[in-house]
């Protein structure tokens, strides 16, 4: 599904963020990605969705070598994968509704058909009244659960989320954890990043611990 | 409700207003280029329409002898000949009178001095359709009126025609000057918003939309603007020339010794093609800016 070999990064003249990272996320696996705040997380984040290229090392992303891959390529690869940005990066002048929508409009499907998986799904992250509001009136924890929904909605073959549960109460956290849960039981191989350990503890998955650009640690967590 | 009609993914750029009204300034002035363009055509074909459908005989004073009876013998001679040609429709003298009003733009409407000669006229029509000798027509008339002169209107149709070729070309040059500049404001606003959407745009890069399908939500949003923009220049300048019929109709020439400057009913429809093509130039120039900025950026 992705694996990394030998990847390093790093921003114009200045220090490696990321060094040596070797990895490899199985088809439907569920992993959680931790390691304290600079430890480079986002930044590994971004070259999985392929936000930029590494600057060493070499990526496989659903059996594609990317150092080799036409860019051409590129949007069909990134449209496999569902994305939830730390920051959430909804669109304000749409609705929630279009904006859980827009993985879907991007594949060409026709609202009639979509529709009713988006209201559903919105409803499950406790927006099924708020289908038509834009996100300046959305409160933060509401904005983060219309980037999940928007991420889940196309049933990505890898989701990739950045603490999506930031800005959630517990009961709400535990609530998402479950719908990714779900998505990985339907197949979809997911990743975590997280600070909340509540987390990892009320999950079986694997975790991946990153040091100062390095991944130090690799263990099964058990529920 | 949202869900049965999805909002429109490129959201319209504030700064778009000064876009629009260059575009509805370049499609008045456009509009009226094609409208003087349209008139030009008109007035060269009833120009040369009119001329050509007539000839004129000038009968010059004779310069011996008794000049009074040889002159209106002349006059008469000729007058006989065109009526017994065949193509001729009909032949007339022309009055003293109104060959006097014919030289008065030129030499005022004063009294002429009677030693002043001017040429007595005939006008002539032709068949529609007919095909006449006129070399052979003016060797018969110099044989009964030695001191005529044939003008079939060749020489004046022939400049006017070019008068209103250069009119017509002129007003070719303007518009491909228009249609250029439309192109680079469009292309420099397409920038402009592409800088100033640059987050949605990023954000639908990374979701895996292909660059035709961004490049779509841009060109389509310029498209729709500068057919509105040119579609409001188009509607003022239709109301200059129907401002300018209107006149002419009261009896109001807006400029006098030009020809008619309103357009027709018939002629309206042609301004149309004005806010089309400021929307298809439109169109493509931001299609070629979105799809060239998006493979330099990303």
């Amino acid at each position: 599904m992705l694996q990394f070999d030998n990847v390093g990064m790093r921003y114009g003249a200045g220090p490696e963020v990321l060094r040596d990272v070797n990895f490899r996320l199985d088809a439907g696996s569920f992993t959680f990605l931790t390691g304290p705040s600079g430890a480079g997380k986002s930044t590994l984040l971004r070259l999985m969705y392929l936000a930029e290229p590494p600057t060493r090392g070499l990526i496989t992303l659903f059996g594609c070598d990317l150092a080799t891959t036409r860019r051409s390529r590129f949007p069909g690869l990134r449209r496999r994968i569902g994305v939830v940005f730390q920051d959430f990066r909804l669109l304000d002048h749409l609705s929630a509704f279009d904006n859980v929508a827009l993985p879907l409009r991007l594949a060409r499907r026709s609202v009639h058909n979509f529709a009713r998986d988006v209201e559903e799904l919105l409803g499950w992250v406790g927006l099924g009244e708020k289908l038509d509001a834009e996100p300046p009136i959305l409160s933060g924890g509401e904005q983060q659960r219309v980037a999940i929904a928007r991420a889940v909605v196309g049933r990505p073959d890898l989701l990739l989320a950045d603490e999506p549960t930031g800005n959630v109460d517990p009961d709400m956290a535990q609530r998402l954890i479950r719908l990714f849960v779900e998505l990985n039981r339907l197949g979809t191989t997911v990743l975590i990043a997280t600070h909340d350990r509540s987390l990892l503890e009320s999950t079986r998955a694997r975790e991946m611990r990153l040091v100062d650009g390095r991944l130090v640690e690799m263990r099964l967590q058990h529920a | 409700m949202s869900a049965q009609r999805p909002g429109r993914i490129m959201p319209r750029w504030e700064g778009a207003a000064p876009l629009d009204l260059a575009i509805g300034v370049m499609a008045f002035l456009a509009a009226l280029a094609v409208g003087a363009s349209l008139i030009a055509a008109r007035t060269a074909e009833g120009w040369r329409a009119g001329l050509a459908s007539g000839i004129t005989v000038q009968i010059l004073p004779p310069e011996r002898g008794a000049i009074e009876p040889r002159w209106q013998n002349e006059v008469d001679a000729s007058l006989s000949l065109l009526r017994g040609t065949s193509g001729i429709a009909r032949a007339e003298p022309v009055s003293d009178s109104d060959t006097r009003a014919l030289v008065a733009p030129w030499l005022g409407t004063g009294v002429l001095p009677k030693e002043l000669p001017l040429p007595r006229l005939v006008d002539a029509t032709l068949t529609p359709g007919a095909a006449i000798d006129l070399a052979g027509l003016a060797k018969r008339l110099k044989q009964v009126a030695p001191d005529s002169l044939l003008d079939d209107h060749s020489s004046w149709t022939m400049r006017l025609q070019s008068a209103a070729d250069d009119v017509i070309w002129s007003a070719c040059g303007i518009l491909a000057l228009i249609a250029l500049g439309t192109a680079a404001t469009v292309t420099f606003a397409t920038r402009a918003g592409l800088a100033g959407h640059q987050p949605i745009v990023s954000l639908l890069h990374q979701m895996g939309a292909r660059a035709g399908f961004i490049a779509r939500a841009f060109e389509w949003h310029y498209f729709a603007s500068a057919l509105a923009a040119a579609a409001l220049g188009t509607v003022l300048a239709a109301a200059v020339f129907v401002l300018a019929a209107g006149l002419e109709g009261a009896g109001l020439a807006p400029v006098p010794f030009l020809p008619p400057l309103g357009l027709g009913l018939a002629e309206l429809p042609w301004l149309l093609l004005v806010p089309a093509a400021a929307g298809i130039i439109a169109l493509v120039t931001a299609r070629i800016s979105v799809l060239a900025a998006l493979a330099r950026n990303y």
